[in-house]
């Protein structure tokens, strides 16, 4: 998978071969190359982004014939007929064309959109009581998300990556930390701010299996556009085979030496206190001021949808956080030694 | 007669002139022999009591209720300031009889101030003076401490005032001299200690914060003054050799003399408190596989530990280079949380 598709941003570790070549035959699609992809309410994979896909092509249709008649009107009127119309003649035409036809039209699109809502925005119907609860709480910079069962304990916690099963409502609770966020999914339905003292609520259906973005759609500080999230859609049983996994401490992919029975990644992540904000279940590590790097890994993206999930992304964030995003509140650690660095990074990336 | 415009402009043009001309004659003497001319010297002293007052109209004084205040001052007063103003163990140098303006003697001086005037004075320095400003800015903790101490000189005896300087220890034969052991004796230190302990900190952390204080890292007026002229090697030995000193500890009452409420300091050391965005002290400090940079805070004086945590949080304590880590963990702290912390600390049983 090509990582960038998340990040919204170009980055020297991306592979040209890999990224660049099909992102550039795509944009010669010219405008079509904003359609599709993993961040477009025109390539619907929800059900409430279906709705609103429907809506728009209906509108877009609907206006582009209005457009035409109005157009050939007014060429009909300027160009064709030589002669004045007579004035009971025009009346009507006033009247039918710029009366009754508005009425007609814009109350077809009312109700069209009213007979939608309880697509869109299901709580009409109720609170959402029985449905798989997910809670998000937006800070700045990251998004903590937190998986509860019926009784409202927390399952797993991850941060900056979303999981949901296809074909089934899911209520996301949306909580925020500090000031006023937004939490958006465009490929999957519409936006809901999380504001802080409040839980909002809002259901989402994924209807189609694959990899979205989703992102902060109100400006919460400097890094604002560096605040995103990689959407998994799975198919439901996936998806509780993932919920049910308890990832341990030890990286899947021996790629960093182990001594004295503990990564020397992990050594150094608890010798120099990165566990102090930053939890990794199975491990002494139990913060709760950043985000939980359980299985991190196994994430797309680095910062918040900022970098592709590279150690060497990951590493140049651990040492210079600020400069790749910021008002980021992880303090740098460009004074560790540059093997300790690359070593916490190799650890972290092998966790699955 | 008239005054015509043009010989006005004439002048103010040619009197600078004129003047720089003189100066540039070199017929200016200034030479401190023969003293300022009796305006001059009347203007320059009424112009520095006028300053003096109008800086210190709104200066709140803090209670001088600390009676270790007084130590931390009394070095750093033999150390920066006896040589010119002499002390109650000494007349001032008959060289500084040929300055101009000739060091007063303060004893007789100090009751003319009051403390928000002398704290200025301290803390500014004085212009065409020979008065240095405090050698750090962001200290006034340790200026009035001076203060404190200046107050009580007037009525100090050569005896009292060897003893909170730490001077009678090291005098037998010759001049008394200062060094770190005059105010960092473990013997002179108890719980309401300003002046930190140095015996059983780790080594790595000593010689880091010598080096900060003498590259300017670290702000001290106290400090600063005192590491000046130290050498890397001479700061590697003096950090190993108190290194090795053991630690005396303060008893439960003792170790508490601001009433901090030791249960909930323990609570916040142990876990934080995360909605503060708060991390936990012990993730990092007295962890037995833990950087060694970071210092052993347990048996620490509960005065120094609320002061250094004070500084943090409002972002004037410098230090080795992990020093803004600490800056982020104590920006949340409320003066409770510093008390509460500094109480718990204060009465711990090192287990490094």
């Amino acid at each position: 998978m090509c990582d960038d598709r998340l990040t919204g941003r170009s980055r020297p570790t991306r592979s040209p071969v890999n990224c660049r070549l099909p992102l550039a035959v795509l944009l010669s699609g010219l405008g079509l190359s904003s359609c599709t992809g993993v961040q477009s309410a025109l390539d619907p994979a929800g059900s409430e982004a279906e709705a609103v896909a429907t809506l728009f092509w209906a509108m877009v249709a609907g206006g582009g014939v209005i457009w035409l008649i109005v157009v050939g009107a007014v060429i009909y009127a300027s160009r064709l007929k030589k002669k004045p119309m007579s004035e009971s003649g025009a009346s009507r035409v006033i009247f039918f064309g710029g009366v009754a036809f508005p009425v007609v039209v814009l109350a077809f699109l009312l109700a069209y959109a009213v007979w939608l809502m309880p697509a869109m925005r299901p709580w009409f119907g109720g609170e959402g009581e029985g449905l798989r609860r997910i809670e998000v709480t937006a800070e700045q910079y990251w998004w903590r998300v937190r998986y509860l069962d019926s009784t409202g304990a927390v399952v797993r916690e991850t941060a900056n990556e979303v999981h949901m099963p296809v074909g089934e409502r899911v209520l996301f609770l949306l909580k925020a930390k500090d000031v006023i966020h937004s939490f958006w999914i465009p490929s999957i339905g519409g936006k809901m701010d999380a504001i802080p003292g409040r839980t909002n609520a809002l259901q989402l259906e994924a209807t189609r299996p694959g990899t979205y973005r989703g992102v902060c759609a109100e400006f919460c500080g400097t890094a604002h556009a560096l605040m995103a999230f990689s959407v998994q859609a799975l198919e439901p049983e996936a998806f509780e085979d993932w919920l049910a996994a308890r990832p341990g401490e030890v990286p899947v992919a021996s790629v960093e030496p182990v001594a004295s029975g503990q990564p020397r990644g992990l050594n150094l992540f608890l010798r120099h206190g990165c566990g102090s904000c930053h939890a990794i279940s199975g491990t002494p590590a139990d913060g709760a001021l950043g985000p939980d790097l359980t299985a991190f890994g196994s994430r797309p993206t680095v910062a918040a949808g900022t970098l592709p999930n590279t150690p060497e992304n990951l590493a140049r964030f651990i040492q210079y956080p600020d400069a790749i995003k910021p008002g980021v509140r992880m303090p740098g650690f460009a004074m560790l030694p540059a093997a300790d660095v690359s070593a916490i990074a190799l650890y972290l990336k092998g966790l699955e | 007669m008239y005054i015509r415009w043009k010989y006005l402009i004439a002048a103010v043009i040619v009197a600078p002139v004129l003047a720089l001309l003189v100066a540039w004659s070199g017929l200016i003497n200034i030479g401190a022999r023969s003293g300022h001319w009796a305006v001059t010297d009347w203007f320059l002293h009424w112009s520095m009591q006028s300053s003096v007052r109008t800086a210190s109209v709104s200066t709140e004084v803090p209670p001088f209720d600390n009676p270790e205040m007084l130590k931390l001052a009394a070095g750093h007063y033999e150390a920066g300031c006896a040589m010119c103003h002499g002390s109650p163990a000494r007349e001032r140098s008959s060289v500084v009889f040929g300055m101009l303006p000739v060091p007063p003697d303060l004893k007789p001086r100090i009751p003319t101030w009051t403390d928000a005037e002398l704290f200025h004075i301290v803390d500014k320095g004085v212009r065409f003076t020979g008065m240095p400003a405090w050698a750090a800015e962001h200290r006034p903790d340790e200026v009035w401490s001076m203060v404190a101490f200046l107050r009580r000189m007037p009525n100090m005896d050569a005896a009292e005032y060897q003893r909170l300087a730490g001077l009678a220890a090291s005098s037998e034969g010759g001049t008394a001299q200062l060094g770190c052991q005059s105010c960092h004796d473990e013997d002179r230190l108890n719980g309401r200690s300003l002046i930190p302990s140095l015996a059983g900190q780790s080594p790595d952390y000593l010689r880091k914060s010598l080096m900060a204080y003498l590259k300017g890292e670290r702000a001290s007026g106290v400090m600063q003054t005192a590491v000046n002229g130290l050498n890397a090697d001479q700061v590697a030995a003096l950090s190993a050799h108190y290194a090795e000193m053991p630690r005396n500890t303060l008893s439960a009452e003792e170790a508490n003399p601001n009433g901090g409420n030791v249960e909930d300091g323990e609570k916040l050391a142990r876990l934080g408190r995360p909605e503060d965005r708060i991390p936990a002290c012990l993730s990092c400090h007295e962890k037995a596989d833990g950087n060694p940079v970071y210092p052993t805070l347990s048996g620490q004086s509960a005065p120094y530990l609320a002061r250094q945590l004070r500084l943090f949080r409002e972002g004037h304590r410098g230090g080795t280079a992990f020093h803004h880590l600490m800056a982020r963990a104590a920006n949340d702290l409320t003066d409770k949380d510093v008390e509460d912390l500094a109480a718990y600390f204060a009465a711990r049983a090192n287990s490094r």
